[in-house]
């Protein structure tokens, strides 16, 4: 598959904090457009430090990154992907719900018009178009997750990377984030501890730990290997644990 | 949560509350202006009954007024007493060394009414508009965008920090933490709350910095606000500023 075929390429990737050990060393992966990928592993394993290096917020210390093609410049702005923190305070930073999502189609250019036509069609997309003149500190975790989402599908991305997404999310909040990632068609990269939520959401697993990319196949394949997630401080979902094992009290 | 109410009467229907905010901003800072330039007492009473009209025409209730000068009354009420006993020749009345001075009481009252009046007009300037649209009106009116975002960011952000605070506070009392008076454990303790908020809040500042990055920010060219404009707006707004006017130039007149 050429560069020109695939939405993600690292390429012999690696990266250290100064005067600190590597966190992640000689990355070699592929992502095709539209291809649901989960990442999991322990934490401290590199995850977010992998998810800044891929959008230019950091530098790699070797290897190179290319998005859509095109090299990923230290600092450069890519408005095709789009990052969705851990924390949803972190990225709602502007007053109300309407000005955060504007933010980012205001940050390319685009005029008042098409501006607002991007807010509303995001809103609504996400289901928060009641939430646009609230303030995000006045918003439930769940209503916090969906407008940061919001703000990110505003610049239209092709590539949206989720860094945690069903963390400190109600059951409720948590199975509406499901269906809206079943039905995205964005390219995804998804880091996530909710092992049921990766086999709900993704096609496709990688297991990071100590810096590599232990294992990457199917999720059922990935996550259902006992071995494989007990060496790297994992456990297999439940749903996967088959019940003629006596597991619960 | 953290409730810091700067927008409590902002969506009242008054006059002032419909005036366009960036044309009140120049009209009232001019007459704020004004009123500073005022030295001659017999201004004081034109000042006090603009003052008063701007205040009913707001709709602005009075304990809104009364809890805002509050703390900065404490300062002039220090000053009500200092100057009377220190400035002056004129001796008004003695009670053995304490002495009663003319020129410091009518100093007091230059002040006080000053002092009075510029609070006031400032209250009804932004007291009768989202603390937001202000900001936005300042940034179209030539404030850098630079320190409107950083405003705006630290009024977003202090709602955060407030519940941080006071997460941090629950917890140190479930710890048994009583702070009964400012002993060295006590000081030491405290230090290390806001050390810990400091570098917290600096660590967030740092991942949301981050992500204004990843959405352009730096980037692109951002859009000002349209804010829709009446004739009634800069005729109100021509008047204020005909009235600051009229006030310095009487106090030109008055004190040739």
């Amino acid at each position: 598959m050429n560069d020109n075929q695939t939405a993600l390429t690292l390429a012999d990737l690696s990266f250290a904090y100064p005067s600190q050990h590597a966190i992640l060393r000689q990355l070699d992966l592929t992502i095709a457009p539209g291809e649901r990928v989960g990442l999991i592993g322990p934490n401290g394993t590199g995850k977010t430090t992998l998810f800044l290096l891929i959008c230019g917020v950091l530098k790699p210390t070797a290897g190179e990154i290319f998005l859509f093609g095109q090299p990923m410049r230290y600092g450069a702005f890519r408005p095709e992907i789009g990052l969705v923190f851990q924390n949803p305070d972190d990225q709602l930073f502007s007053p109300s719900v309407r000005d955060d999502v504007a933010f980012g189609p205001q940050n390319l250019g685009l005029s008042k018009a098409e501006v607002d036509t991007r807010v509303m069609e995001s809103l609504r997309t996400t289901g928060t178009l009641d939430l646009a003149e609230r303030p995000p500190h006045h918003l439930s975790g769940g209503e916090k997750r969906m407008v940061a989402i919001a703000g990110v599908l505003a610049m239209r991305p092709r590539f949206v990377i989720y860094d945690e997404p069903s963390s400190n999310l109600d059951i409720r909040a948590r199975r509406r984030l499901i269906r809206f990632l079943q039905a995205a068609t964005e390219t995804l990269l998804i880091a996530s501890h909710d092992l049921e939520f990766i086999l709900e959401v993704c096609d496709r697993v990688l297991l990071l730990d100590g810096g590599r990319i232990v294992a990457d196949g199917a999720p059922r394949d990935i996550l259902g290997d006992p071995a494989l997630m007990q060496a790297h401080g994992l456990e297999r979902p439940h749903s996967l644990v088959p019940h003629e094992i006596p597991h619960h009290r | 949560m953290l409730d810091l109410s700067v927008d409590e009467y902002a969506h009242l229907n008054s006059p002032l509350h419909r005036w366009e905010i960036r044309y009140k901003i120049a009209g009232l800072l001019a007459l704020i202006f004004a009123f500073s330039f005022v030295r001659d007492l017999r201004l004081l009473p034109a000042m006090l009954v603009v003052t008063l009209a701007l205040y009913l025409l707001s709709k602005l209730p009075w304990r809104y007024l009364a809890h805002r000068l509050e703390y900065p009354g404490f300062f002039i009420l220090m000053l009500a007493v200092i100057l009377p006993l220190t400035t002056g020749a004129t001796v008004l009345f003695q009670l053995g060394p304490i002495a009663i001075r003319a020129e410091g009481c009518l100093s007091v009252v230059l002040i006080v009414v000053r002092f009075g009046c510029i609070l006031t007009v400032g209250l009804v300037c932004f007291g009768t508009a989202p603390f937001l649209d202000a900001v936005r009106a300042l940034r179209a009116l030539g404030l850098p965008a630079l320190i409107s975002d950083m405003i705006l960011l630290a009024y977003r952000y202090l709602f955060e920090i407030g519940t941080d605070l006071m997460q941090m506070r629950t917890a140190m009392r479930l710890r048994g933490f009583r702070p009964r008076r400012p002993d060295t454990e006590t000081l030491n303790t405290i230090g290390s709350l806001v050390g810990s908020l400091l570098v917290r809040t600096y660590e967030r500042a740092e991942r949301v910095y981050k992500a204004m990055r990843l959405r352009g920010y730096g980037h692109g060219h951002t859009i000002r606000n349209e804010l829709r404009t009446r004739p009634g707006d800069v005729l109100a707004a021509i008047a204020a500023g005909l009235l600051a006017a009229a006030f310095i130039g009487a106090q030109f007149y008055l004190n040739r």
